[in-house]
């Protein structure tokens, strides 16, 4: 058996009332999917995350819910750290607690919060993650940064997970970097420095050749860690067919990679069910993922395969 | 005249059960509205807090009181206030403040700025979350925030909004809130950065009439549209009053007969307490009855008898 398990997201931005968001995280957690994302954007985003978490942990028993991922740039880490404890605590130590440097340009700019250059809006983010976790922890705390000035606070509540997992992703060597040294989750995602998810920059950071370096950043920076962390990453396009070949041949020219590329990228999933969950394990074998994130429009489709490698 | 109702305030639970429970109790007995406060003591977050005990109820109310708006950009506010707006059904009372309590701005290293400078941002704070609500795309170039071509997403289920409570106890904020909220709280003056001697003595009579006073010339024709709301901290179910309010007395430096009347105690048999609600919504207009749930119990048949009244 491995030693990593699989398990299964849902990243979920849409929610147009509480009767559909209430029914879809039931839905999840009785399909045996793991856990329940919610963006945090301003823009193209239905709703806040903790907000939506809250309610979704209130109306289900074994749902994992997380963030996916917390701008760090939108909240102080104090007002931050203090929600995340109390939905760990109110949701008895379900949370997954991903944050990010924040890099969608349109949220900056629209809200007027400047945009530094990545460099420092990483440095930041590892000053927040300190000082969360140093309010998690017992007793006040005090943190002097370059960024944020904290002053003998006793965070409170203290959330129910000791440690409370973080969730860090990204795809470059520096944010990587900080995953695999600060995160128990370590997402492998697009480099996103172009601002935009959509851009064939980010499109092409996500091949195969470009996910064996990135998990060589993360080894590096890891050390004796790597054993522990657990790699996730974000599949965005799933389908489930018989034929796939015609799909994946249209992939493999829009992005110019080969079909058989295609098929192992982590960021599509398209085959028969075996196919998928035989592709899904050889990711792992060679990248050492085992927890994937697909987005909510295909949770049906995809549930036989969740019931199939959870837990294996 | 509006009819009297009544909202508690919860700020610490110690388990998701333990939340659940209360949220459904308060609902049960007849409380309108659920309060969390926001600060950075023993306090859980009232965000997530409240958006739980929205899932778990299905007619109460949720509420802030308040949120500090130094804490988060206003955009994100009004998201966040829509999001429980839409996923409670609309049943969100959105509280927010200029902030003031002098040890949460330390502790988090963030300026605390004069009160007219916390009060400027405040209200540009105010026009931002407004046009949120509207779903429509606007800009906004202020002093103290930039937005520029946003739309905010999700659209609040309350049209043209949430309702928004804001309370305060010196003369601008007073009249900041009757000319733009639906709720206003009528609080001590919070200048000093914490509550003591200053503030107590802000809530005696004299000093809730001047303030009534101010909140009726900003409201104009207005008045009739809002809800004055009083928190009280001072709240006792007992057959000996004057026992209480002669312990209260020095703590006001006043006689315990002008201890009870000041508006931070509400204080005597359910009778006594019922008769002394009359009076002051006759006089105040005061209809929304806030306390704390250490009462819930001792105040429920009051609740029986005056909510809806």
């Amino acid at each position: 058996m491995h030693s990593r398990k699989f398990r299964f997201g849902v990243a979920c931005s849409k929610g147009r009332s509480r009767r559909e968001f209430t029914e879809l995280a039931r839905k999840v957690e009785a399909l045996g999917f793991s856990t329940l994302f919610v963006p945090d954007h301003f823009v193209e985003h239905d709703l806040a995350p903790t907000v939506a978490l809250a309610h979704a942990a209130a109306v289900t028993d074994r749902l994992r819910v997380g963030t996916f991922v917390l701008g760090n740039d939108y909240k102080h880490p104090v007002v931050c750290a203090r929600e995340m404890a109390s939905l760990d605590l109110l949701s008895d130590g379900r949370l997954e607690l991903g944050i990010g440097a924040g890099w969608m340009t349109a949220d900056y700019e629209k809200a007027g919060i400047p945009l530094d250059p990545p460099g420092v809006r990483i440095a930041r983010l590892a000053e927040s993650i300190t000082i969360m976790k140093g309010l998690f922890a017992p007793g006040p705390f005090t943190f002097e940064g370059k960024y944020y000035r904290v002053t003998e606070l006793d965070g409170m509540p203290k959330p129910v997970q000791q440690p409370v997992p973080f969730f860090v992703g990204g795809g470059a060597p520096k944010i990587l970097g900080l995953a695999a040294r600060e995160a128990q989750i370590v997402g492998i995602n697009a480099n996103l420095r172009s601002g935009d998810g959509a851009s064939p920059d980010a499109a092409k950071s996500l091949t195969p050749a470009a996910t064996d370096q990135k998990i060589g950043w993360v080894k590096a920076a890891a050390g004796d860690r790597f054993a522990e962390l657990e790699l996730q990453s974000l599949v965005g396009f799933v389908m489930v067919t018989d034929d796939p070949t015609p799909i994946l041949e249209g992939i493999a020219n829009a992005f110019g990679v080969s079909v058989d590329d295609a098929r192992v990228a982590p960021p599509c999933l398209v085959g028969s069910e075996d196919g998928i969950v035989a592709s899904l394990e050889e990711r792992r074998e060679r990248w050492q993922m085992s927890y994937h994130v697909i987005d909510d429009n295909a949770i049906d489709a995809f549930a036989p395969v969740v019931a199939r490698l959870t837990g294996r | 005249m509006k009819p009297f109702r009544f909202g508690v305030t919860v700020s610490q639970v110690g388990s998701a059960a333990e939340w659940r429970d209360k949220a459904r109790k308060i609902e049960d007995l007849g409380y309108a509205t659920l309060f969390m406060p926001d600060h950075f003591g023993e306090e859980l977050a009232p965000l997530p807090a409240i958006a739980m005990a929205a899932a778990h109820t299905t007619t109460l109310r949720i509420g802030s009181l308040m949120f500090d708006n130094d804490y988060k950009h206003p955009a994100i506010l009004a998201k966040e206030a829509a999001t429980i707006d839409l996923l409670s059904d609309g049943r969100l009372e959105l509280g927010i403040g200029a902030g003031w309590m002098r040890t949460d701005y330390d502790q988090l290293g963030l300026p605390y700025d004069p009160p007219a400078v916390r009060v400027d941002r405040f209200e540009e704070a105010l026009h931002i979350i407004k046009q949120c609500f509207t779903g429509e795309q606007f800009t906004y170039h202020g002093e103290h925030y930039r937005v520029t071509g946003y739309a905010s997403w999700p659209k609040p289920v309350q049209q043209p909004g949430p309702p928004l409570l804001i309370g305060g106890g010196g003369r601008r904020v007073l009249s900041i809130a009757a000319q733009k909220a639906n709720i206003v709280g009528i609080n001590p003056n919070l200048r000093a950065g914490e509550i003591g001697l200053d503030a107590a003595r802000d809530s005696l009579r004299e000093q809730t009439d001047r303030k009534v006073q101010w909140i009726r010339d900003a409201a104009g024709p207005r008045i009739d549209d809002i809800e004055i709301q009083m928190r009280f901290f001072i709240t006792r179910v007992t057959a000996d009053r004057m026992k209480l309010a002669e312990a209260l007395a020095p703590s006001f430096g006043v006689s315990p007969e002008e201890a009870l009347e000041s508006g931070a105690a509400l204080v005597g048999t359910e009778d006594e307490i019922a008769e002394q609600l009359h009076r002051r919504r006759a006089e105040w207009g005061l209809s929304y009855v806030v306390i704390g749930d250490d009462n819930v119990d001792a105040f429920a048949p009051i609740v029986a008898k005056l909510a809806g009244t």
